[in-house]
């Protein structure tokens, strides 16, 4: 009883609460909102200090970036017109897709500036959407990696399985239109060799394609969507495949081909004996054929320099054109009479 | 426990209290289109429900609702899918579920764990927060149901739960207990069977208040007796109405019927009782005060608002987006791409044959894929900051902490944080709000003689106005303080007044005092230690004035009041005189009086009076002008000084005319129909040819700060009108004292008491009166429109419009409400006096809804209930007040001042971060989504995703989401003293400058640019970009990139959002970066064997391997900052914000509020504040409620009866004899 008197009286909130029973908050900096704080103000000198500094560190990284670019020794030959018969599409598309016409086409290459070793042959297509929805799914990473899932197909759609239901590996859109032209290079009498070992990065072949899974009723549909593979060779080991397999981010692509590990002199002739397979002509794609030297940023990429050099540029521009206006006409900082209610008084 | 039990009844909005708010709202309805929703009068049911007291197995049948209350949303059946369904009725929450199932199908480029990753976080913490709060309110309940009370079993009394409890059985309910249930009244351990009850549960009143059981049943006090009750209980179906009750009691064949003040409400507590008995009639949740609790209909802040429209933007925007992906994509497909392998059999999606259908799948595929745009996480954010805001900044802010009443300010919602940044137009409440509601008998004029030395605020204010000086009069030393009486005069103090020249007046005039009055005394009957409970404070003051003349009131029965009198024979004598109260002529706001007969112990039979003095001087008898015309002198000046007044009259009765009257007054009391008018009229007939004795005056003080409050509040921008039910001269007065009038100011004022409209008044036409007022209201409108266009525009000069409630009914009415509002817009301030409550609502919506403004109410009384939930933001006063006003309002606090730091530093500060928390969400996802959105256009609008799945589920609640919750808590452009020292700066908020289009357009601009930024570099760098040894990127290499340079880049642009950087900051913004890289190492360098796209497998090694990475690294996140930092250069360079400057002016100060400055306030006290400090100490303070009686004079009631609003008497008459005796009869009826 006497509990309950005293649970029901508290709650009244009427019998006189001794006072230190107090309600009042504790401090904390927290809840007083008075944690300690940078306050940075964007001033005028601020401004300038920055744009210099930006321009003072990107300059010099453009200007190495850019010569980097530069001393990149890059032959870019378009080979898809050249090489074909035919002066229509459908001509063409007819011609490339006749599995007796002779598909050999010789081109001779210039070599504009000596090209050390290693020069990096690439092949670049154009219009081809790797990135396509339908096609970047298109494929079984399980399947290529694990032998027991051989048979697992799932998301190859539409090359799943042979006509007779066999199941292809590696299956699927990407692989089926695997890239088919060969090119052999030579100068003079001299062939050129193309080492095509090492064109794909090691986690690919390490990880994803197993070094006992080969490849099994591949291409052997009704339709040759590109390349076939050989069927005793690991998936490891199929660089072509494996670089052909990480999809392209945009339409026009270049994927490495080989390398020729041989310096090449000023002027040089290279012939290079083409066999022109792949079927662009379709969606009217480009086909070129690249030769590239490399430097520590990697092939030739104007872009970046450029790009730290405009943006460096602009800064020095900007931090000029500040300090000039800034000593011309300076704006005092924390001036009262900016304050709206003093440039306008009467204004709301 | 129990009492956390009853807080949460406390917290319970009591919508429909009382029966005239009811109606209140149906005239609301008809009055204007909508203006404010109160609680609503549930109908009653047709039929009665019978009760046999303590006979359980009679009630079974009737299957009564048990006495366990249950006020959770939830149990654990249906707490998922009733949470979830709350949950799904946001529409960013159904849109994600609707998404969610959409990227379960094949047309879907994302994995269903895009979006059903982040959904469930945010449904995750939102269940998480609703299963708190309501496993909070589950153990209330436990805590309340196991409460035990005494139960009659055979003849003992036997403990049980409430929940126990039955309908129809008896109960003990001891001293300070709470009632369990609704209760019959039976019987009282206090003589006369009454008891005593504290409804501050239910109306906040604190003061007590009596119930009377009959007296038929009085002797059920104890078990034996009261096992022999066998009663039949016929009363009403339950129901809301708190202040009625109809029933009848049938005993052995008798039939009483039973009222209001038989009943005893769940809810209230008993108190000066031993204990009491009842039958239990109403129990659980059929008890009236659980049928008044209903939910709070929340308001939606403004801002809120705006961004649904951001919302639906963009939605417009993502409509927008998918209709051009769509249309690409049915132009894009074509069998010529062999390589995409579309044959004959090719699903829908990618038919060429049929481009409408691609269009249309690909459609919903890109909803899917571009459904970031939506920000999923934004609402969940904003709740989490502005709870943190109210919880922790408003609630435990020591600069709103009043140390006198030991309250601290409370958010009761949450969402109104940013809300109180915009406030236009506040409407506050006068009494209890600007002023204490601390009356204290300051002057009196006895006999035509003006007594009182003091000098009240307002005269010193205009005296320093005027540039007078006041000599004050030094006060003795042996003045006495307390509180209610704040009065020194040698003249009539410690018995001077028998030198006067005429003491037997003063003596009239202290007995009055004295007699005249409701009051309860309570505690020691000693002058020291008793303590006044009356129904207001200025009846308080005016009794303790009378003790402190020598006329003290120390006792009363229902019958008698005894005063101690001293000097009233001969100097020094004290004799002990018991008065004999005859009857008791109630103060109502229409008669505005109130008056006693009592009779002398030697049988001289007088009524007292005292009341308004227009309404005294109407019925005093034709003798003794001169007596009457000082009087009214001294009225004049105090009522000019700020104080308010009362005039006391008095008349003789002879016992013939007393019999006669007492008769009819007798019948009027017990008569069944028009009781109040009948008692009004027969009140009349006796309260006539009094007798003038003088009058009081009662100052009612300023809070503190209010002028200084006002002020700062006007720079601000802020618009301040008060509402009150004070007279007009008042009014004014009390606007002079708190600044709000100047003298710079020409004065608009738009009154009904003027020649014409008194003498229409004289003639009692109704439709005269409505007529003559209706011209001259529209002719002083059209007038004051007039003069205001010219003095403003012209003369610029500033203008305050005073208006009193008559004219204001008028004014309201449709056809000029127009020429209203545009007048008073024009007003720097507007005065309203003699307004009712309905007419305080009214004026609030017509600002809200016509101006379209954001406006606050604030008060403190259940006067202003209705104006508090009119307005976008209803501020509460608690402390010293009854809860009804902090109960319905938004934001409590204790003072009228801290309505500076509420709405400068914490409104202020709230909105600016929460503008930025939505623009920043805003531009991040619009960031993010447009990536997505240029990548489709070089995938042949397939809907390729850019990203892998997991970092577009991660992008929203883990890379991006602390950052902004720790800017919405922490950025603080100007210091709190910054923000008051230059309160210009609350403009900004008021004209919504962070949170215009122009604003959400220049971020929308940068997002747009730093999106193309992302997408165009990182894929162009890319391009020829293979490392030294000749390797080339794939699709997930470059999105990677993409995506480091996305987050970087958006923490980064946090950073350079905010004006003050904590820790916090640092650590939020690096933990996400930070987060990201932990997340992609992990991510990509672990492979699981169970199903899951390989994409990302090793892409970040790959990456650092090269120097692409760490060039683009570096060139992306600062090209892309650099268009917000020139920007934000140029900006604060050559169109700098107002807060800018403020920073900058004082950028080498540190913030000069220490902690030991904190510690100060509420210590630092003027010598006022030490006083009334002390007062505050005083043992007990239990009345302090505003009652109607002599505050504002019930102008409310008077407009609402006009309007044809019942307004019930209030249940709590002290010694209402007569009423006994009426209930007897109608019982034989």
């Amino acid at each position: 009883m006497n509990n309950s008197a005293a649970s029901t009286s508290s709650g009244s909130g009427d019998v006189p609460a001794p006072r230190r029973n107090s309600n009042r908050p504790k401090y904390s900096r927290f809840t007083q909102q008075e944690l300690p704080a940078c306050k940075p103000i964007l001033t005028p000198r601020w401004v300038i200090t920055v744009f210099t500094l930006i321009g003072v560190i990107f300059v010099p990284i453009g200007v190495a970036a850019l010569m980097a670019s530069n001393k990149v020794v890059e032959i870019v030959y378009r080979y898809d017109a050249v090489c074909i018969h035919g002066n229509t599409k459908d001509e063409k598309v007819a011609y490339i897709q006749n599995a007796n016409t002779s598909k050999t086409c010789i081109i001779t290459l210039t070599v504009p500036k000596d090209m050390d070793q290693p020069i990096y042959v690439y092949y670049q297509l154009d219009n081809f959407y790797q990135n396509h929805r339908r096609y970047v799914k298109s494929r079984n990473d399980a399947q290529l990696k694990d032998s027991d899932k051989a048979n697992d197909t799932s998301g190859c759609d539409p090359e799943k399985t042979t006509p007779d239901g066999s199941p292809i590996l590696p299956c699927g859109l990407i692989a089926w239109s695997l890239f088919n032209d060969t090119y052999s290079f030579s100068i003079g009498n001299q062939n050129l060799t193309v080492n095509k070992v090492g064109i794909s990065w090691k986690s690919d072949r390490d990880h994803k394609f197993g070094d006992n899974v080969f490849p099994r009723n591949f291409q052997n549909g009704t339709m040759k969507g590109g390349a076939s593979l050989n069927e005793s060779i690991p998936l490891s080991q199929q660089e072509d495949l494996i670089v052909w397999m990480r999809t392209a981010a945009l339409p026009t692509f270049r994927k490495p081909y080989g390398k020729i590990e041989q310096n090449l002199r000023v002027n040089e002739t290279i012939t290079v004996i083409i066999q022109n397979y792949y079927n662009t002509y379709s969606f009217s794609g480009k086909k070129k054929l690249v030769l590239s030297t490399s430097s520590w940023l990697g092939g030739k990429n104007d872009f970046t320099g450029i790009a730290y050099l405009t943006i460096g540029g602009l800064c020095f521009f900007l931090a000029t054109a500040f300090t000039v206006v800034y000593l011309v006409k300076p704006r005092k900082l924390g001036d009262p009479s900016y304050l709206s209610w003093n440039r306008n008084p009467s204004g709301h | 426990m129990d009492g956390k039990g009853w807080e949460r009844v406390r917290m319970a909005r009591l919508g429909g209290s009382s029966a005239s708010r009811g109606r209140e709202a149906a005239q609301l309805r008809q009055v204007s289109s909508q203006t404010v929703r109160l609680g609503r009068v549930q109908p009653q049911a047709p039929s009665h429900r019978t009760i046999y007291c303590n006979d359980r197995e009679a009630n079974l049948l009737a299957r009564f609702k048990v006495n366990s209350v249950s006020t959770t949303k939830y149990n654990i059946l249906t707490f998922l899918p009733k949470g979830l369904f709350e949950q799904f009725r946001r529409v960013a929450n159904l849109y994600f579920l609707m998404i969610s199932i959409l990227s379960t199908t094949p047309i879907s480029p994302v994995s269903p764990v895009t979006n059903v990753v982040p959904l469930s976080l945010v449904l995750l913490v939102s269940l998480i927060k609703e299963a708190f709060e309501d496993w909070k309110r589950f153990q209330n309940d436990i805590a309340i149901n196991s409460t035990p009370v005494d139960v009659l079993q055979g003849e003992n009394w036997e403990t049980v739960s409430w929940r126990k409890l039955q309908v129809g059985d008896i109960i003990r309910v001891k001293q300070d207990e709470f009632f369990p249930a609704d209760l019959l009244f039976l019987a009282s351990t206090n003589p006369d069977g009454v008891c005593y009850i504290e409804t501050a549960n239910l109306d906040g009143e604190t003061n007590l208040k009596i119930r009377k059981a009959l007296e038929r049943t009085w002797d059920y006090v104890f078990p034996e007796k009261a096992s022999e009750f066998k009663g039949e209980i016929q009363c009403e179906q339950p129901n809301n109405s708190l202040y009625t009750f109809t029933g009848n009691l049938i005993v052995e064949n008798q039939t009483l019927p039973l009222s209001p003040n038989q009943i005893l409400l769940r809810g209230c507590s008993l108190r000066n009782t031993v204990h009491i008995v009842g039958a239990v009639i109403f129990t659980g949740h059929e008890t009236k005060v659980m049928m008044n609790s209903m939910s709070v209909p929340s308001k939606r802040s403004t801002l809120e608002r705006k961004l649904d429209k951001l919302i639906l933007t963009l939605f417009g925007g993502l409509f927008f987006m998918c209709l051009i992906g769509a249309i690409g994509s049915g132009v894009f497909i074509n069998r010529k791409y062999y390589y995409l392998g579309l044959f004959e059999d090719v699903e829908q999606q990618f038919n060429p044959s049929n481009r409408f259908v691609v269009s249309i799948l690909t459609m919903f595929t890109l909803i899917t894929l571009y459904s970031t745009i939506i920000p999923i996480s934004l609402y969940v954010s904003i709740e989490m900051i502005k709870f943190i805001q109210c919880a922790q900044f408003i609630n435990k802010d020591l600069r709103m902490y009043h140390a006198e009443t030991n309250t601290p300010a409370l958010a009761r919602t949450s969402n109104l944080n940013e809300e109180l940044g915009q406030v236009e137009y506040i409407f506050s409440d006068k009494t209890g709000t600007l002023t204490r509601n601390l009356m204290e008998f300051f002057k009196c004029s006895i006999g035509g003689v003006s007594y009182g030395v003091g000098i009240t605020e307002i005269e010193r204010g205009q005296a320093q106005r005027e540039g007078r000086a006041l000599n004050e009069i030094q006060k003795s030393d042996t003045v006495v303080y307390e509180k209610g009486f704040n009065f020194d005069d040698d003249r009539i103090m410690r018995g001077a007044w028998r030198n006067e020249r005429d003491p037997e007046i003063f003596k009239e005039f202290f007995r009055c005092l004295a007699l005249c009055h409701t009051v309860l005394p309570e505690g020691d009957e000693s002058p020291e230690k008793i303590v006044y409970q009356a129904a207001s404070p200025d009846e308080a003051a005016l009794v303790t004035a009378a003790k402190h003349f020598g006329f003290f009131f120390y006792r009363r029965t229902p019958t008698t009041v005894q005063l101690r009198e001293s000097h009233v024979e001969k100097m020094g004598n004290i004799q002990d005189v018991s008065y004999e109260i005859l009857n008791v002529l109630e103060f109502n706001s229409t008669r505005k009086r109130q008056s006693v007969v009592c009779r002398y112990p030697n049988g001289r039979l007088v009524l007292y009076c005292k009341g308004a003095d227009n309404v005294i001087y109407e019925r005093l008898a034709g003798t003794n002008q001169d007596i009457k015309r000082l009087t009214r002198e001294h009225l004049e000046q105090f009522g000019s000084s700020g104080l308010r007044t009362l005039c006391l009259a008095y008349r003789d009765l002879t016992i013939d005319t007393y019999e006669n009257w007492n008769e009819k007054f007798v019948q009027a009391k017990s008569s069944l129909r028009d009781r109040e008018k009948k008692l009004d009229e027969v009140a009349e007939m006796i309260e006539k040819d009094l007798i003038l004795i003088g009058s009081t005056a009662i100052e009612d003080k300023l809070q503190e700060g209010v002028p200084d409050c006002i002020d700062t509040l006007s720079r601000a921008g802020i618009k301040i009108w008060v509402l009150t039910g004070d007279k007009m001269e008042t009014a004014i007065n009390i606007a002079y004292a708190c600044n709000l009038i100047n003298n710079d100011m020409k004065q608009l004022i738009i009154t009904s008491e003027t020649d014409a409209i008194r003498e229409a008044e004289e003639k009692g036409d109704p439709v005269e009166i409505s007529r003559v007022i209706r011209d001259s209201v529209s002719h002083d409108l059209k007038r004051c429109l007039e003069e205001a266009q010219q003095d403003l525009h012209i003369f610029g000069q500033k203008l305050a419009l005073v208006i009193d409630g008559k004219c204001l009914m008028y004014a309201l009415d449709p056809s000029f409400r127009v020429d209203l509002l545009k007048l008073s817009l024009n007003c720097s301030s507007v005065v309203c006096c003699r307004v009712s409550p309905l007419q305080k609502a009214q004026v609030t919506s017509l600002v809200k809804k016509g101006a379209r403004r954001i406006t606050l109410s604030i008060g403190d009384g259940a006067n202003d209930v209705s104006m508090i939930q009119a307005a976008h933001v209803g501020v509460g006063i608690s402390g010293l007040e009854g809860m009804q006003a902090v109960m319905a309002s938004d934001f409590a606090i204790a003072q009228f001042r801290f309505l500076k730091d509420l709405l400068l530093v914490h409104g202020r500060w709230s909105y600016i971060r929460l503008c930025k928390v939505i623009t920043y969400f805003f531009y991040k996802n619009l960031t993010f989504t447009l990536t997505q959105f240029w990548f489709t256009f070089h995938t042949g609008f397939s809907g390729q995703r850019f990203y892998d799945d997991w970092f577009q589920s991660l992008y929203n609640v883990i890379f991006t989401a602390l950052p902004v919750i720790i800017l919405g808590l922490f950025d603080k452009d100007v210091s709190a003293s910054l923000a008051k020292k230059y309160p210009q700066l609350y403009k900004e908020g008021i004209r919504n400058t962070y949170f215009k289009w122009a604003v959400v357009g220049v971020w929308a601009f940068f997002a747009f640019y730093q999106s193309l930024i992302f997408y165009y570099f990182t894929t162009t760098a890319s391009e020829n970009g293979h490392n030294s040894s000749g390797k080339i990127f794939g699709l997930w290499d470059v999105s990677t990139m993409a995506f480091t340079c996305v987050v970087i880049t958006v923490n980064l642009r946090l950073l350079m959002a905010c004006n003050s950087i904590t820790r916090w900051h640092h650590l939020s913004i690096s933990g996400s970066i930070l987060a990201w890289f932990v997340f992609i190492f992990i991510y990509s360098g672990v492979m699981t064997p169970n199903d899951r796209q390989e994409n990302v497998y090793f892409t970040i090694y790959v990456l650092m391997s090269t120097f692409y990475f760490y060039l683009t690294l570096l060139l992306v996140p600062i090209v892309a900052l650099f268009g917000d930092f020139l920007y934000l250069g140029l900006q604060r360079w050559f169109f700098p914000y107002n807060y800018q400057i403020v920073q900058e002016i004082h950028r080498d100060e540190v913030d000069s509020i220490s902690r030991t400055e904190f510690l100060e306030i509420g210590n630092h006290l003027t010598p006022d504040e030490a006083r009334s400090y002390a007062i505050a100490q005083l043992p007990r303070e239990k009345s302090k409620h505003t009652g109607f009686a002599f505050d504002s004079p019930g102008y409310e009631s008077f407009f609402a009866s006009q309007a044809g609003v019942y307004v019930p008497q209030k249940a709590w008459d002290v010694a209402r004899r007569a009423s006994v005796r009426s209930s007897k009869r109608t019982s034989q009826r």
